[in-house]
């Protein structure tokens, strides 16, 4: 703001230099960002909008917390308010992104040996991802869930014999089905820390499971992809 | 120069407005209640429900058609929804962040200007900027009752709202200077006192450890009652379930200045709804949070939030927040039917509660509400209770007022003098939502 400029009407900017783009598949793609002075926890989210746009969106960070950047799992929603207008973006171009918030993260007052079932759909797997190669579980089985195998998202970052792909419409993955189907079929133990992000029926859906299974709610931890 | 102020919304607008008038008397304007004679009007806006921005619209239809006849200059801050903010710049003179209040005086100065303001980027953090507007003092609304803004903006993202996306980040307002309002204003004599904030109780968490936390301000507070012979009570609005420990419990049960009412929002006592309303907290850990307010305050009213007919709540989940309203026997609860905000994440799921429906739930809330409420009500008569009292009643030769747990009271007196003093009551008969009661005396610690 210049000296003696009326402070009204300006538009709030925290600009971060796009450093990398990478896409997945024709809607999804990473978004890799300058880190600046952020800081954050594996399982938080960054608001994270078009530079000169009036809307920003929440997006779990993808990377780990020891990354000298941050990267963001996008995808492209049909009128979206923000993703759209990031697809457009480029390597070099900038956009906005706020401070680091939110409470989907690992408990540090468990045991290091604690069993860890994170279960994602779609792009859900993001905090995911953070969590892994942050290094906040080691004893983790990761089921996710998509449509095609096409849309695991660079699960080689995951351990093979800890990462279910459960694919719904076709016979690429770990599995066969929704992860909900898996879940009914492989009980993972009243006493693993389960973590649910994605979409809200499937949340809804693997919630009801865990309470059949006698999973008390202070077990499960969920984060709805909006 | 004279000027008016329409505020919209919730207790953080309320005294939001008390420093907007403090910076414009101190530009030499002065306050009129009647808008038509005012120069410059400003609006303190709510994007929580439509009603109040269709408000703001027609409001400023028809001061853009005085604009003709008079000169007048017109601003808007408050909660203002992105979309809207785009809107509002082409119908007012100013859009300012409440944050940016101490930078008012600039810019009505310079209003009508063409500047690059409208372009340029802001540098500055909005987490400094804010300091900056908690240093304005404010032009306090009572002489008895005052609002103190701890706390501003929302990290909690809750499904239905849009808050976190008009009013940013969460961030603690220096506690020395908060103890410092307090102690001005018991000095002066205020009975009630209401910390405000979106997540009033996650106070010092964004410092991250350089701040003292919510808890050791209560304290610090608690101390200050403890050491004047001024009666006084010390709310606090909005905490959120999630952030809601046993300690800052504790330290309500051991201070007589912090007052045995706690507003702790449910929402929904539903476990399915409250993940999609994204509320980071179980009804199990809302129950913790009240056998923790029952064990330790017994005395203490409930007041709480819900909301019925959110996007896909069943006949079952309803049901549940049935059985939490009973469960918890609030005393009073803040319902409101679903609707879709602009901006806030549920916007885009479908708003599939029939509004006949949500009619049906809210009244049947209501009816389960009244018959919580006036159960306490009753077991209140023959009791006496120290009573603030606020205002004349509606009933002709009486005045009314709160109990310390904001129960409302009204007695029979024409002693306009004891407004603003806390009086005891002995009370007679009850209603659901109200008592009745005979003034016993003056009471003895008043200030």
């Amino acid at each position: 703001m210049g000296k003696g400029v009326p402070a009204a009407n300006k538009i709030k900017t925290d600009l971060h230099e796009i450093l990398d783009i990478r896409h997945l598949t024709d809607s999804t793609f990473v978004l890799r960002i300058e880190k600046k002075d952020l800081e954050f926890e594996a399982g938080q989210h960054v608001c994270v909008g078009p530079p000169n746009g009036i809307h920003t969106r929440e997006y779990s960070i993808y990377s780990a917390e020891q990354d000298e950047y941050i990267e963001i799992l996008v995808k492209e929603v049909e009128n979206g308010l923000v993703s759209p207008s990031l697809k457009k973006l480029q390597k070099g171009g900038y956009v906005v992104v706020e401070e680091p918030v939110g409470y989907f993260t690992i408990n540090k007052d468990l045991p290091q040996a604690q069993k860890y079932v994170f279960i994602a759909s779609g792009t859900g797997v993001s905090p995911f991802h953070s969590f892994v190669l942050s290094g906040k579980a080691q004893n983790y089985t990761l089921l996710h869930g998509v449509k095609y195998a096409s849309e695991a998202y660079e699960s080689e970052a995951y351990d093979e014999n800890k990462y279910v792909l459960c694919t719904s419409q076709e016979d690429k993955g770990t599995f066969n089905g929704r992860v909900t189907d898996y879940l009914k079929a492989n009980h993972f133990g009243v006493d693993a820390h389960y973590y649910l992000c994605g979409n809200c029926n499937m949340i809804h859906d693997v919630y009801d499971i865990l309470e059949e299974q006698g999973v008390s709610t202070d077990n499960i931890h969920a984060e709805v992809y909006f | 120069m004279k000027y008016h102020l329409v505020t919209l919304g919730c207790q953080m607008n309320q005294s939001d407005s008390e420093r907007v008038k403090r910076v414009l008397d101190g530009m030499g304007a002065q306050w009129t209640d009647n808008e038509s004679e005012a120069n410059i009007i400003g609006i303190l806006a709510c994007s929580v429900r439509q009603k109040a921005i269709d408000k703001v619209y027609s409001k400023i239809a028809h001061w853009n058609k005085r604009k003709a006849s008079q000169n007048l200059i017109t601003f808007i801050s408050g909660c203002i929804l992105p979309a809207d903010k785009t809107k509002f710049l082409k119908l007012f003179d100013i859009v300012f962040a409440m944050r940016e209040l101490p930078q008012l005086p600039q810019m009505l100065s310079q209003y009508g200007i063409a500047t690059p303001a409208g372009l340029e980027r802001d540098n500055l953090n909005p987490k400094e900027e804010i300091n900056f507007f908690w240093k304005v003092k404010p032009k306090y609304n009572s002489a008895f009752e005052a609002f103190i803004p701890i706390q501003n903006g929302c990290d909690k993202f809750c499904s239905f709202c849009a808050v976190p996306y008009t009013r940013g980040r969460e961030v603690s307002r220096p506690s020395h200077e908060i103890i410092d309002e307090v102690k001005n204003l018991v000095e002066k004599g205020y009975k009630s006192i209401t910390l405000l904030g979106q997540n009033v109780n996650s106070y010092g968490l964004d410092k991250k450890g350089e701040e003292i936390t919510f808890a050791q301000l209560l304290e610090r507070i608690g101390q200050i009652g403890a050491t004047t012979n001024h009666r006084f009570w010390v709310y606090f609005t909005s905490p959120h379930p999630r952030d809601m420990s046993r300690e800052v419990i504790e330290v309500i049960a051991k201070y007589d200045c912090l007052a045995k009412q706690i507003h702790l929002p449910i929402q929904s006592g539903d476990d399915k709804v409250l993940i999609k309303m994204n509320r980071k907290h179980s009804v199990k850990k809302y129950r913790e949070s009240v056998d923790a307010i029952r064990e330790l305050i017994p005395q203490a009213t409930l007041f709480t939030d819900i909301i019925v007919g959110f996007s896909g709540e069943s006949e079952e989940q309803f049901q549940n927040t049935r059985k939490a309203l009973k469960e918890f026997q609030y005393n009073m609860a803040y319902i409101a039917m679903y609707s879709k905000r602009p901006g806030a994440a549920s916007y885009s799921w479908p708003d599939d509660v029939e509004l006949k429906i949500k009619k049906e739930r809210l009244a049947l809330l209501s009816e389960d509400l009244a018959e919580v409420s006036g159960a306490y009500n009753t077991a209140m008569v023959g009791q006496v209770f120290p009573v603030l009292v606020r205002d004349t009643d509606r009933k002709s030769g009486y005045l009314s007022g709160q109990t310390e747990g904001k129960i409302t009271v009204r007695f029979a007196s024409d002693n306009k003098a004891l407004i603003g003093q806390i009086v005891d009551v002995k009370i007679t008969s009850a209603s659901n939502f109200s008592v009745e009661g005979e003034l016993v005396e003056v009471a003895a610690k008043v200030g």
